[in-house]
């Protein structure tokens, strides 16, 4: 895959080149604010962009900004955005419309580097990444808390990886699960919320954050 | 030395007692005397042995005090007050700041003092009217006497003339006295006395005026409370502001320095951890040496990082005292600095902290732009005041309004009551002392 990184702390960034060139991908564009990136986009035409969202010039959120009109202006190109804070109104916004080929990350999660290279994956095949912070800040925010009651402990641990954005396959090996299981207690979450059952994966995780959206 | 008399200032002082002039009646010495005017013109039992009696006396009291509330009442007290004070600053260069709005009609604090001043302004506007009516305008009429003489007195020999009263300040009413001119050489005596109260005019004008310029500041301004408020309402927001502008920097310096290099530290450590492999030979183990050397300088550049913040927040070495934290200041400080102390009582921690910032920011700002080759740092106690002076013998010219920081400092010790004086002549030295109460709040 070919990759945009925006990232101002230089440290950080070489790191995120290196991890992203270790894992067989191609950094085309390395830059610092929001500007460039826009820039850099639209010159390289990135699979996937990795960007910060505290940037100069105002050290606000140029990168959120800068994702979502990247979303807007191209729409095939897959957004990652990192932060060492999790807002969820952030999540919201960028989540506004179509969870599909967006993420939405903690810093942190860099660390776990299998993790993160599948998140990449996930965005860039048109998937959701969500950290599962905001989704714990959704469940405990939910107009719906109420309603999660009737789920089982498992079945709510399902519901917050499916609302990450991850596949039956992924929720079966994040919870060391077969396959099948994990489709059984899909079917049963989808029940006892009283929401159709979706084909699609994406259709799925917006099903899900509808749900347990403020 | 005697200047003279129709300098600006002169001129201005008479401008500003004849413009006040129609203040020396207020409103209750009016209503007093036309109450005791009605009440002789009614007769008894207003009046008793041609004189007013106690009933009318009472009642003229009564009528002024309600004359008086009346006028606070109504705002016509601060009116006459703004106008005084507008006069005030304009010929006196005596600028106040208004006092508060008006909250209560009848409570109203600055009202009755306009209205003190309105009363004072009696006896001291009859001084005024003294001033400006004896020496300044008898003293021009004296100065004339020769040259009417001359023009209408200028009889044959032999003809008997009264004489001429001649007003002097002893004299101002120019009948009872002995100072008549009889004679043409005469009117040179009354000439002369012109002269001589045209030159004290200046003064004696500027005494009484300064005696109302007194009462002006003492009774028309914003009052003692209402600057101490203002003060302490200007420190507050101050004090807010640099507060939140201080948590706002500790959070940009935690998440561009340490927490950067720990996400990049964590980072380092998986990339490593996935060249060592899960189990058995590792597949890369030249690689996972250099990522775990490279975690290991984050490591150690992230502590650095947070010491640095944590001394930052608070020097611990300050808990031991001011003196060892300065002398540890001085210590590092790039230009050799001396250190003398005489404090017998200790500080409050909050003083001390903001003495020891004011010294390390005075340190570092004569580091950076003072080109001095060495500092004096002298801290003392005197009268509840404990006083940081920084000499140092560079270039000077320091100046808090181009932004050297000196302007916050200011602003960070105005919060304690204290107090930075700057004195830095071009070519230097520069003397910077801040004075700080001993304790927060003491006042």
């Amino acid at each position: 895959m070919r990759i945009a990184i925006a990232e101002d702390a230089a440290l950080f960034r070489a790191g995120l080149v290196r991890l992203l060139e270790d894992d067989g991908h191609q950094v085309c564009a390395e830059v610092a604010d929001g500007e460039a990136l826009l820039a850099a986009v639209a010159s390289q035409r990135p699979d996937v962009v990795v960007a910060d969202i505290r940037m100069p010039p105002t050290f606000t959120d140029e990168g959120l900004r800068a994702a979502l009109e990247l979303r807007r202006t191209h729409p095939g190109t897959a957004v990652l955005v990192l932060s060492q804070y999790i807002e969820t109104r952030y999540a919201t916004q960028l989540l506004h419309g179509s969870p599909a080929g967006v993420g939405y990350l903690l810093k942190d999660r860099v660390a776990d580097v299998a993790e993160f290279t599948d998140a990449v994956g996930r965005v860039a095949a048109g998937g959701t990444a969500l950290d599962r912070e905001v989704v714990s800040q959704l469940f405990a925010a939910s107009r719906h808390a109420g309603d999660l009651d009737p789920l089982t402990p498992r079945e709510r641990d399902v519901l917050a990886l499916m609302a990450e954005g991850r596949s039956n396959a992924g929720v079966a090996s994040a919870l060391v699960l077969t396959l099948g299981t994990v489709e059984k207690h899909v079917a049963s979450i989808f029940g006892k919320l009283g929401l159709p059952a979706c084909q699609t994966h994406n259709r799925r995780v917006l099903a899900v954050l509808r749900y347990l959206g403020p | 030395m005697p200047k003279l008399p129709f300098t600006g200032r002169a001129r201005r002082d008479i401008a500003f007692c004849v413009l006040t002039l129609p203040l020396i009646l207020p409103g209750p010495v009016v209503g007093f005397a036309v109450t005791i005017g009605l009440a002789q013109a009614v007769g008894p039992p207003w009046v008793a042995g041609g004189n007013p009696s106690w009933l009318a006396m009472l009642t003229a009291v009564a009528v002024a005090v309600l004359t008086a509330a009346l006028m606070v009442a109504t705002g016509a007290a601060r009116a006459l007050a703004a106008a005084t004070r507008r006069a005030a600053g304009r010929l006196l260069g005596e600028h106040l700041p208004p006092p508060p709005p008006r909250h209560a009609r009848l409570g109203d604090g600055p009202g009755w003092r306009a209205m003190a001043y309105l009363m004072l302004k009696l006896p001291v506007g009859l001084a005024e009217c003294y001033a400006v009516g004896i020496f300044w305008v008898a003293g021009l009429v004296n100065l004339t006497y020769p040259f009417w003489w001359l023009s209408f007195r200028n009889h044959s020999p032999g003809a008997q003339l009264n004489p001429v009263p001649v007003i002097t300040p002893f004299n101002w009413s120019g009948t009872g006295g002995h100072f008549r001119v009889t004679t043409f050489p005469g009117t040179f005596a009354a000439f002369g006395a012109g002269v001589g109260m045209l030159l004290a005019a200046p003064w004696v004008t500027r005494a009484v005026v300064a005696a109302d310029r007194w009462l002006v500041r003492g009774l028309l301004g914003p009052g003692r409370t209402a600057l101490r408020l203002q003060d302490l309402e200007q420190t507050r927001a101050l004090a807010v502001d640099d507060a939140a502008a201080r948590l706002r920097r500790l959070e940009r310096d935690l998440h561009d320095g340490a927490q950067i290099r720990l996400a990049t530290l964590a980072m380092n450590l998986g990339m490593a951890r996935k060249k060592l492999g899960d189990e058995g030979t590792v597949p890369d183990l030249a690689a996972a040496r250099e990522l775990v050397g490279a975690a290991h300088g984050n490591a150690k550049d992230a502590l650095v990082e947070l010491r640095e913040l944590a001394r930052g927040i608070h020097p611990p070495v300050l808990d031991n005292g001011l003196t060892d934290a300065l002398a540890s200041l001085a210590a590092t400080s790039a230009i050799p600095a001396e250190l003398a102390v005489t404090v017998p009582v200790r500080p409050t921690p909050a003083i001390e902290t903001i003495a020891y910032f004011c010294a390390a920011e005075l340190l570092a700002n004569a580091a950076k732009h003072s080109q001095a080759t060495t500092i004096k740092i002298l801290i003392t106690e005197r009268a509840g005041l404990l006083a940081l002076r920084i000499t140092d013998d560079g270039r000077g010219g320091a100046d808090p309004s181009r932004g050297s920081g000196l302007s916050g400092l200011a602003q960070r010790v105005a919060v304690v009551d204290g107090r930075l004086d700057i004195a830095s002549p071009p070519g230097g030295p520069t003397r910077i002392t801040v004075e700080l109460p001993l304790r927060a709040g003491g006042r």
